[in-house]
């Protein structure tokens, strides 16, 4: 079996998707320039080549419009995946996100549908803080948005496959950090990790997570490279003994309440890391349905832990406050018992 | 001065509707009047539970546009609706039902006066947010010009909306990518309450269309003909693939921009002179000058109007409401 | 309006009970009819049920405390009554709960935060309030622990009770720790509860730990430190049980003529026969004991003896038809006198049936005061503990009483030969002033009669 980063995974997710289906096509800055990036992460290298500028379309820097355009070809019958080159600038779409993408079936009366894919890398690495934020929590509170985070190469070509199939808009989240970008674009603090990608099709479902280690005396909720920083700390609280169970949601909406409220009912404990800031983040809504479906499984009160409440930093020592640590993760577990 | 600008007051006589297209704009025309209207005495009776926001004097525009497009392009309409689906085929029914908020309506009660629309006829559930419809009309636009379908797209906006920034991404992006593509402005000197020479060191919109590299065109927006005949022009270079259009077209709201507007910041002179250019009885004087019709035939074209906006409201108000459980339906596709 | 709590005239004889546990704590919603607290009377554990319905409010009356029959010692609140006194239903802000749980709390510090369980609509001060997690309520209520058991033992976060906590109550619970002879005896006698002293060595209770849990108990226990430091004597409060026995006796010993008359029987044929009885027997029946086929004998020499079947207040005589036969029986509590009714009607197996539920239940404490009171004519055995003679009181206002011996074996002459003869002592203490000699000695010759020859039971 081929062993893919994610990065080459998105980009043969697209390949095969934009084979199998004429309609098709990828709209973005810097995704087909002729000796470019193939997009801010290299994840469309190579595809103008094999498509044609006409299905992997460059754009001005115009935001609003690229998601709005998404939105209008979209209903007209195409299936776009749109991307911004860093997930801060989701703000400049978020009318047309939020607004239109959203509420455009709704509004009329399930007469149309938005099948569009938006594709945002998150994550700080180093850049200050508007090129750094993870900013899940504002479109998994947007009703109409579909919103995926793939930490694995395996995940990341199925769920962005899923992506495009579905016929509502998904936000498709992915992290700077484990893109495993090569060459000029690779990424210093990478983790990059490299799985094994079927070559056969396949396809992930949204709205299913995964235990990534199963445990018994705690649970842990973290994303993308956050859920890499939980099974480190998994690996360390192991010796106390604590044995941790750590679930990757992959899909925040539809969130996958079933596998969390068991675990949960399991374990009694459990803990959210986001890369999010503390405040009003998804972890929170993730505290809020165990506190009222799983109460009387409870042995300690929930924790969350995630940025503090601050714009990202720049400097590698704040950075590194900023980012919650394996070490915070450990503590927090630590507190529970 | 505009680099591509070009003023339309003489009537093209090769390029006119023919006879009975002449009669169909004037009941199109009426209809929207008429339908405006009695949406506002309904309103004032307390039988609509939102506010309204009225086409009333800028008929020529959306009849003149629309009478130029199948059934199979788009329409990309505002908060002021009504009149853009009306003129596209849009049911007086739906949008009745829609108004009283019916689960018969446009959007099954869930829109409102401000999103209504009918796919099956290629009109988009109207967008509220000024400028929003603009960027999802030059996709809708890209889409076309991807499938080769022939099918073009309208975006209609207000001239405040060519303040938003989307607005110029958009038409920027329909010029560089040649997209088939109709951007119509309707400049009716006010956004909102805010006049013209306020928010524009320019003297006309149509001015905006060379920045980008596409034509622009003012015309009398209040003369159905004119419109017709720009629009025409600009639909056949679209669905040639010649690329977009901008369209001003000049013309005057003669009721106040929503149901709560007391109109305090116009004059009355202002408004008196621009009733004089009412579209309306303008243009049923000319057919009735110019022989397409006499008063009896258009009497009947008026009375059958009457009686379908009639119906359109018994028909409102025989419907159900909606379901409490429907609020939970149609936000994704399953 | 609150509804009082009332301790209920549950002993005929006493006029305070031992309150031994409240089974709801304050706060708790309560239902009428429900078992809201548990007392110990001179000769039982009983349940009282709870008055009303509505929420627990206040506690007057802690495990232990001697508790007035009639008084009050709690009270009811209907739902929704805030009583005076109470602060009304705000639950602290974060800031507030942090501080008082002694966690630092600053907006833009905290990468590591609780949800807690969010405020309730209780007040804010409850005398009583256990922290414990969901999980553990949920696993102490599925095991009928109360909380209270644990209170001050939790080890999760905080120092709440945690499912853990839990889990080790119960294992400590099932594995009961090997008691001392010496430990026990004290422990009974004090009336402490073996499961509430804590072994200074896992696994046992010494003399030394009951001792220890003694000086606990409180002021009604004078025990000088350097007194039990020593080993030496220590005082002690009697139980309800003991006081009521002591005083029975007194009673008995002032009151009574008594005179006993003493015989050793051939018991021979009656433990051949109860041999041949405890063969025919269907499987998991109780086995008929000595005692059992005395109660039969002792059923039927009354009906010959009626004057013996009988109650005397002191004035008046009463003769009894049936025969309601008391039993002695020696429980951790003392001595109680169980009682079979209309014993002359019943079958040995049924009798067997009955008097082992009796003893049982005597033992373990959960017998009523109906089942210890209106006898008519007791036995009391020692033979099993080897007492061949004594001379056994009279349970007034009974009559007459029947002690029995154990039975040994003796050669003994029979025909000019020396046989081995099953022996056993009977006792019967009767009251002269209703009871004389020669009647007594008939009775009791009647009843070694049918002992030695267990086939004229037929007759």
């Amino acid at each position: 079996m081929p062993k893919m980063t994610i990065a080459e995974a998105l980009r043969q997710a697209i390949r095969e998707e934009m084979q199998r289906d004429e309609r098709v096509f990828c709209i973005g800055e810097d995704i087909g320039v002729e000796g470019g990036f193939g997009g801010a992460f290299t994840v469309t290298l190579g595809l103008s080549q094999e498509f044609g500028h006409d299905r992997i379309i460059d754009t001005p820097i115009s935001e609003a419009a690229i998601a709005g355009m998404a939105v209008g070809a979209a209903i007209a019958g195409m299936r776009p995946i749109a991307d911004v080159q860093y997930g801060d600038f989701l703000f400049n779409m978020m009318d047309q996100l939020a607004n239109q993408a959203a509420k455009l079936r709704y509004m009329s009366g399930g007469t149309l549908s938005v099948p569009m894919v938006m594709r945002a890398p998150v994550g700080t690495t180093g850049r200050g803080a508007q090129h750094a934020q993870s900013l899940e929590a504002f479109f998994t509170h947007v009703p109409g948005l579909k919103v995926v985070c793939p930490a694995t190469a395996y995940d990341a070509k199925g769920l962005l496959k899923s992506a495009v199939r579905d016929d509502n808009p998904v936000l498709v989240f992915e992290h700077k950090l484990l893109y495993g970008s090569k060459g000029p674009r690779s990424e210093k603090g990478a983790i990059s990790p490299v799985g094994e990608v079927p070559e056969e099709e396949y396809l992930v479902p949204i709205g299913k997570g995964i235990i990534r280690r199963p445990g018994k005396d705690v649970t842990i909720v973290a994303n993308l490279l956050m859920m890499y920083r939980a099974l480190a700390a998994a690996e360390t609280l192991a010796d106390h003994p604590i044995d941790v169970e750590v679930i990757d949601p992959r899909s925040l909406v539809p969130l996958d309440k079933d596998l969390i409220l068991e675990s949960v009912s399991k374990t009694g404990r459990l803990v959210i890391v986001e890369e999010d800031n503390l405040t009003n983040g998804w972890g929170a809504e993730v505290a809020a349905l165990v506190s009222d479906k799983a109460f009387w499984w409870l042995d300690a009160p929930i924790k969350r832990v995630a940025a503090p409440d601050v714009p990202p930093p720049f400097a590698p020592v704040l950075e590194g406050e900023y980012v919650p640590s394996e070490q915070k993760i450990v503590d927090a577990v630590l507190s529970m018992f | 001065m505009s680099l591509n600008a070009a003023q339309s007051t003489e009537v093209k006589t090769s390029s006119l509707p023919s006879e009975v297209q002449m009669l169909s704009l004037y009941r199109t025309m009426y209809l929207i009047r008429r339908f405006e209207e009695t949406a506002n005495e309904l309103y004032m009776q307390g039988k609509i539970p939102s506010t309204l926001h009225l086409y009333i004097g800028q008929e020529a525009v959306a009849t003149g546009v629309s009478a130029n497009l199948r059934q199979d392009d788009y329409v990309l309409s505002t908060h002021r609706p009504h009149g853009h689906s009306l003129s596209k085929g849009v049911s007086p029914r739906v949008i009745m039902a829609e108004l009283f908020g019916k689960a018969t309506g446009a959007c099954k009660g869930k829109g409102g006066s401000m999103h209504v629309g009918d796919m099956s006829v290629g009109v988009l559930p109207a967008i509220a947010i000024v400028g929003g419809n603009v960027p999802i009309a030059a996709g809708a636009a890209l889409a076309f010009k991807m499938q080769k379908s022939g099918r073009i797209a309208v975006s209609f906006f207000g001239e405040g909306a060519t303040n938003e920034g989307v607005w110029h991404e958009s038409l920027n992006a329909a010029a560089i990518w040649n997209l088939p593509v109709l951007f119509v402005c309707e400049n009716n000197l006010y956004g909102a309450s805010t006049p013209f020479k306020t928010v524009f060191k320019i003297e006309s919109i149509a001015q905006r269309a060379g920045a980008y590299g596409m034509p622009g065109i003012v015309v009398d927006g209040n003369d159905v003909l004119a419109v017709y005949q720009v629009a025409k022009e600009a639909v056949d270079r679209a669905r040639s693939g010649n690329g977009p259009t901008l369209i001003e077209c000049m013309t005057y709201r003669l009721c106040g921009h929503s149901r709560s507007d007391p109109r305090t910041y116009r004059t009355r002179e202002e408004e008196d002179a621009w009733k004089l250019k009412d579209p309306l009885p303008n243009f049923r004087q000319y057919l009735l000058s110019n022989h397409y019709a006499n008063e009896d035939q258009i009497k009947v074209i008026e009375q059958e109007v009457e009686r379908s906006i009639q119906d359109a409201i018994e028909y409102a108000e025989a419907s159900p409401v909606p379901r409490p459980e429907d609020v939970y339906t149609d936000v994704f596709k399953e | 309006m609150p509804i009082d709590i009332l301790v209920p005239p549950l002993s005929q004889t006493m006029d305070t009970l031992v309150l031994v546990e409240w089974v709801k704590k304050v706060g708790d919603p309560v239902t009428k009819g429900e078992t809201l607290f548990t007392v110990e009377t001179d000769k039982a554990t009983l349940e009282v049920e709870a008055p009303g319905t509505g929420v627990l409010r206040t506690i007057l009356a802690k495990p232990g405390d001697e508790i007035k029959v009639k008084s009050v010692i709690g009270s009811i609140a209907e739902p929704g009554e805030v009583l005076q006194g109470t602060v009304a239903a705000v639950s602290p802000s974060p800031a507030e709960k942090s501080q008082s749980l002694g966690i630092a709390v600053s907006s833009s510090q905290p990468v590591i935060t609780t949800i807690g369980s969010g405020g309730s609509s209780l007040p804010v001060e409850r005398p009583g309030r256990i922290f414990a997690s969901p999980r553990a309520r949920r696993l102490a209520g599925q095991q009928g622990i109360s909380l209270t058991e644990l209170q001050s033992s939790g080890t999760g976060p905080q120092r709440a009770i945690i499912e853990r906590d839990v889990k080790a109550y119960l294992e400590q619970q099932s594995a009961s720790p090997r008691v001392t002879p010496v430990a026990r005896r004290m422990a009974e006698m004090a009336g402490v509860d073996l499961r509430t002293v804590v072994p200074a060595k896992a696994g046992t209770i010494t003399k030394a730990d009951v001792q220890a849990s003694l000086q606990q108990l409180g002021p009604s226990v004078s025990v000088p430190a350097s007194e039990v430091a020593q080993g030496t004597s220590w005082k002690v409060k009697l139980t309800p049980t003991r006081k009521t026995i002591a005083r029975r006796m007194l009673e008995s010993h002032r009151t009574v003529a008594p005179v006993t008359y003493m015989s050793e029987v051939d018991a021979t044929r009656l433990t051949k026969l109860r041999k041949r009885i405890l063969r025919e027997l269907r499987e998991g029946a109780d086995r008929p004991t000595i005692t059992d086929f005395l109660v039969r004998i002792t059923c039927l020499v009354l009906a010959q003896h009626p004057e013996l079947n009988a109650t005397f207040d002191g004035e008046t005589l009463e003769l009894h038809e049936s025969v309601h036969m008391a039993l002695a029986v020696d429980t951790p509590r003392g001595l109680l006198a169980p009682v079979i009714r209309n014993a002359e009607r019943k079958g040995l197996a049924e009798l067997a049936h009955l008097r082992s539920d009796l003893v049982d239940r005597a033992v373990k404490g959960t017998i009523t005061p109906q089942e210890l009171s209106d006898g008519t004519f007791t036995i009391t055995n020692l033979g099993t503990l080897g007492i061949d003679h004594f001379t056994p009181i009279i349970n007034t206002p009974q009559v007459a009483i029947l002690g029995v011996g154990r039975i040994r074996e003796v050669p003994a002459v029979k025909k000019g030969k020396i046989r081995i003869r099953q022996v056993m002592g009977l006792a019967v203490t009767c009251d002269h002033r209703i009871i004389d000699g020669a009647p007594a000695a008939r009775f009791l010759k009647d009843i070694c009669t049918l002992v030695e020859r267990p086939d004229m039971i037929w007759l």
